[in-house]
């Protein structure tokens, strides 16, 4: 009799393998079930979780989305749901270290039914925010998102859903490997509000009822249809309210009945307008933001007259910059020595100097006109972003200052920037001291310009180049006017040995700026920054050294002092530049695990979101390294332990932005608020419908206390927290 | 300061009548609130005018809607009743429905549902046509609207400050209406008096 002979002799490590085996595929299924799927279906939406990509690279930014297709005749809400309704909600769960930031909405439609009006979408729609892949993210691996999804559908009824999707993308070494993301996306991103063209704004009439104007060519050329204002927030407008709509050739006027919850004076209140044509097919859809004018300033925003008078004084304070009054100095005393000067000689003079200074700012309006043209989120300061740049103008500071300290001088060659400070009557000399002080100038923003240079940020180039111009010419006025007139310069005292003792203590500053732009460096690259540019500076003043004992030898020792010390020169810089662009590559992106500690979190656009949803109170603070008045008022003001502790009693988040190196969520904050630098502080009061307060761009204790206490609502909200 | 006699007495007059259609009568905040009668669902009528000298919170609703749902559910509404009837301050419930549409029902039904949801409001009004929704521009269920006992709205918005239909939601949120009461009660000035309403759109007759 024969036996199935496996059957008895099973070996026990077959037994393993299968159960190995078996293990493995329970594992696969219960990583399955980990993951939501990418698309659900439910009675009235089917819900898919999409992205700009088929891979991500780490360090990159993505776009991931929900894309609702609703049944026929329901709709889901816009970010303002109008008189009912709830807006649609995406939790996102990322790997550690990525952020998401708020959903990007897609121009709205009106829905109404009998008297309610609302604001949402029907048929199809994708909701999509930018994600930030975290840096550290191992190629080779997956990077896993994960949403909840909060929708109420409407027809007549309204129905509650909620879903969990899951998406799994490859993680990819280069941009070449990311592949096709899901089309839904782009449509989406078609389906933005552009930004106004020409401008807006609001007058209140006398009945309440707010007027938005509209002024621009684009205006010549709409179809006959609809043009309806969709504000993003609750109670301004009577939402069911006809809009009704006046033509004037390029201006258009629409007036718009005032809600139960008054905008007010100088407010603005953001929103989407959409331009419908007869068969009412959306034509286009912008975004806007109009201000409410107080009666004072009926007709202008700020004109581009009152913004160059503004950037004109902003130019003049500049003059008082700490980094800047040592260059000027140091010019007004070259004219004292050069006495025998002919007056035309020193006009000549005071000219060359505020042709560099002008040059420079066309420059810099240029490169701003550049890339706001690319579509970059760009701002005043921003090329303090820059390691590399910090790192030459830290050398600038500490070479300028060796030369005041008199280590070296440098003969009448065509090399240097302010090589001729002190000693050179040439032109070119006048010239590059305009350039030095302009890019001196740039991060010590004067109260007077943040207002101007925002403005400027959002004109024609023309406009913004005349506004740069402005602040360029105040920058260059108190030395032009010096050198044009002679009265002034005999109010000057006579020359002597003074001078000489002036010239060398001016060098300390010289020297703390660089102190101070290499502690920028070490922020934006890390410590070892710090070892590249302070060895970078041994090889200048070794440079400088060489030359400046060999310049008087004859022959070869001459040549090879120079020849040395351009090396060295050259070292410096070459080897500098790479040394911190490569570190500030290398450095991790966040450093939000360090800050368990302190009073602030850093700001995320997710955080603030999330923080405004629950209604609480959240104080923002965006600041840079290389802003000197950041730092001013994070000393005086927001360390004060009176201010922290206020904080801490009205429960208030205090979120800081770090713009240090370019962050473009930070500059689209900025941009809301109308700005293109920091500082900029913000104060929410509780209430997640409550109405954001800018502070002013210089913070006293006080100033920061009295905003958080002159809301009555604080105190009440919280005792009524306190007793439920 | 009482109310303007002559509106004491048009209210008045006007006992059995919705005064939907007399001029001014709009429902603004720190103006005299309009007045009404209407249908109770206890059967007879209710009138703002009866509860003269007390303070009245009149809430919206749809049984049926999911945020009401929410407020009732979690025992949210029915505990501020609850605490408000239990300090003298009258609670009205509003059902604006249309005959036909979601949360439309008679008065016994009405009566039975609070029975069953643990809802112990002062009364229960009944306004099928929608007119007294319409008078107050009611448009979400919930939405609550606080008159003082001298007449005046003092409060028109949302139950609380988180717009969501998740019940997780109401221990984290302001709760806009107890809020109200209790600067009422302190004779305070009521610091969120006007705030965004959200829920179902009230089915009212198109």
């Amino acid at each position: 009799m024969m036996r199935w002979p496996a059957v008895k002799t099973v070996s026990p490590n077959f037994v393993r393998q299968v159960a190995a085996l078996a293990g493995l595929l329970l594992a696969g299924m219960a990583l399955a079930a980990a993951l939501p799927p990418h698309e659900v279906t439910t009675p009235h939406v089917k819900a898919e979780l999409v992205a700009s990509v088929g891979a991500v690279v780490p360090g990159s930014e993505i776009l991931l989305g929900v894309r609702q297709q609703i049944i026929p005749h329901w709709h889901t809400y816009w970010r303002n749901p109008g008189d009912s309704g709830t807006s649609t909600r995406i939790d996102w769960t990322l790997p550690a270290g990525a952020t998401a930031g708020d959903i990007e909405w897609p121009a709205p439609a009106r829905i109404t039914l009998g008297p309610v009006s609302n604001y949402g979408y029907e048929g199809e729609v994708t909701l999509f925010s930018r994600v930030r892949v975290p840096a550290d993210l191992p190629v080779g691996g997956r990077f896993v998102a994960r949403a909840t999804v909060n929708w109420l559908v409407c027809e007549e009824e309204c129905v509650p859903e909620e879903v969990e999707l899951g998406l799994s993308l490859p993680v990819v070494a280069s941009t070449a490997a990311t592949g096709n993301g899901s089309p839904a996306i782009a449509r989406a991103q078609a389906r933005l509000p552009q930004p106004l063209p020409g401008k807006s704004w609001l007058q209140r009439e006398a009945d309440g009822a707010l007027r938005l104007v509209l002024e621009g060519r684009e205006w010549l050329a709409i179809p006959d249809g609809e043009v309806w204002f969709y504000p993003e927030q609750w109670g301004r407008l009577q939402q069911s309210a006809a809009q009704t709509l006046e033509r004037q050739g390029e201006r258009l006027t629409l007036r718009l009945p005032a809600g139960s919850n008054a905008l007010a004076d100088g407010a603005a209140l953001p929103g989407v307008l959409v331009v419908k044509d007869k068969a009412g097919a959306e034509v286009k859809a912008y975004h806007l933001a109009p201000r409410l004018q107080t009666a004072a300033n009926a007709e202008g925003e700020l004109g581009v007259a009152a913004a160059m008078l503004l950037a004109l004084l902003g130019g003049i304070v500049l003059n008082l910059m700490p980094c800047v009054f040592p260059v000027l100095s140091i010019k007004a005393l070259s004219l004292l020595r050069h006495a025998d000067y002919s007056p035309l000689q020193k006009r000549l003079q005071g000219l060359a100097y505020t042709g560099g200074v002008l040059l420079s700012f066309a420059g810099l309006g240029l490169g701003l006109i550049l890339l706001k043209a690319g579509g970059q989120a760009i701002g005043w300061g921003f090329q303090y972003q820059s390691p590399v740049f910090v790192l030459i103008v830290a050398y600038l500071m500490f070479g300028v200052g060796l030369n005041l300290s008199g280590l070296f001088s440098i003969g009448s060659g065509a090399v240097g920037i302010g090589s001729s400070l002190a000693d050179r009557a040439g032109y070119s000399g006048s010239f590059f001291t305009g350039v030095l002080a302009t890019i001196v100038a740039t991060p010590c923003t004067a109260p007077f310009m943040g207002a101007a240079i925002g403005y400027a940020l959002s004109q024609s180039a023309p406009a913004l180049l005349a506004i740069f111009l402005s602040l360029g010419l105040g920058l260059a006025l108190p030395y032009l006017l010096l050198s044009a007139w002679p009265r002034l310069q005999s109010l000057l005292p006579r020359p002597g040995l003074w001078m000489e003792r002036l010239k060398e203590a001016l060098a300390f500053p010289m020297y703390a700026a660089a102190v101070w732009l290499v502690w920028v460096l070490a922020q934006q690259a890390g410590p070892n920054a710090v070892l590249v540019a302070l060895g970078g500076m041994l090889l200048i003043a070794l440079a400088g050294w060489l030359h400046g004992v060999t310049r008087h030898s004859v022959g070869w020792r001459r040549h090879g002092g120079v020849g040395f010390a351009l090396l060295a020169l050259g070292l410096a810089i070459v080897g500098g530049s790479f040394g911190v662009d490569a570190l500030a590559l290398g450095k991790p992106a966040s450093p939000a695990a360090t800050s368990a500690e302190k009073p602030w979190q850093p700001y995320s656009a997710a955080q603030l979101g999330e923080l405004r949803r629950a209604g609480k109170p959240v104080f923002l603070n965006m600041t840079a390294a290389w802003c000197i008045s950041c730092l001013v008022n994070e000393r005086v003001a927001l360390s004060d332990a009176g201010v922290l502790a206020a904080f801490k009693d009205a429960g208030v988040t205090y979120l800081k932005g770090d713009w240090t190196n370019q962050d473009p969520e930070i500059s689209r904050l900025l941009d809301q608020f109308g700005r293109s630098g920091v500082p900029l502080y913000v104060y929410y009061p509780p209430g997640s419908d409550s109405q954001p307060i800018v502070l002013p761009q210089l913070l006293t204790p006080d100033i920061v206390r009295s905003h958080l206490s002159s809301r009555p609502s604080l105190s009440s909200s919280l005792t009524s927290k306190e007793s439920s | 300061m009482k109310m303007p006699s002559f509106l004491r007495s048009t209210a008045a007059t006007l006992t059995f009548a919705l005064i939907a259609g007399s001029a001014g009568a709009v429902a603004n905040l720190d103006q005299p609130a309009p007045a009404f009668s209407a249908a109770s669902a206890a059967g007879g009528t209710i009138s703002l005018e009866q509860y003269r000298g007390k303070t009245v919170v009149l809430e919206w609703t749809n049984h049926d809607c999911p945020f009401v749902k929410k407020h009732y559910e979690s025992g949210n509404i029915p505990s501020l009743q609850k605490e408000a009837t239990g300090k003298g301050i009258v609670w009205l419930q509003v059902i604006s429905s249309a005959p036909g549409k979601q949360g439309y029902v008679d008065g016994a039904t009405a009566q039975k549902l609070n029975a069953e949801r643990g809802a112990t409001p002062t009364g229960t009004v009944l306004d099928p046509e929608g007119k007294l929704g319409r008078l107050y521009e009611a448009v979400t269920t919930p939405h609550i609207y606080i008159v003082n006992p001298d007449g005046k709205l003092v409060y028109k918005g949302g139950i609380d400050s988180i717009a969501s239909n998740k019940k997780d939601d109401i221990a984290k949120a302001d709760n806009y209406v107890k809020a109200a009461l209790g600067d009422l009660a302190a004779g305070r000035k009521i610091t969120q008096a006007n705030t965004q309403p959200y829920g179902c759109t009230v089915k009212y007759a198109s």
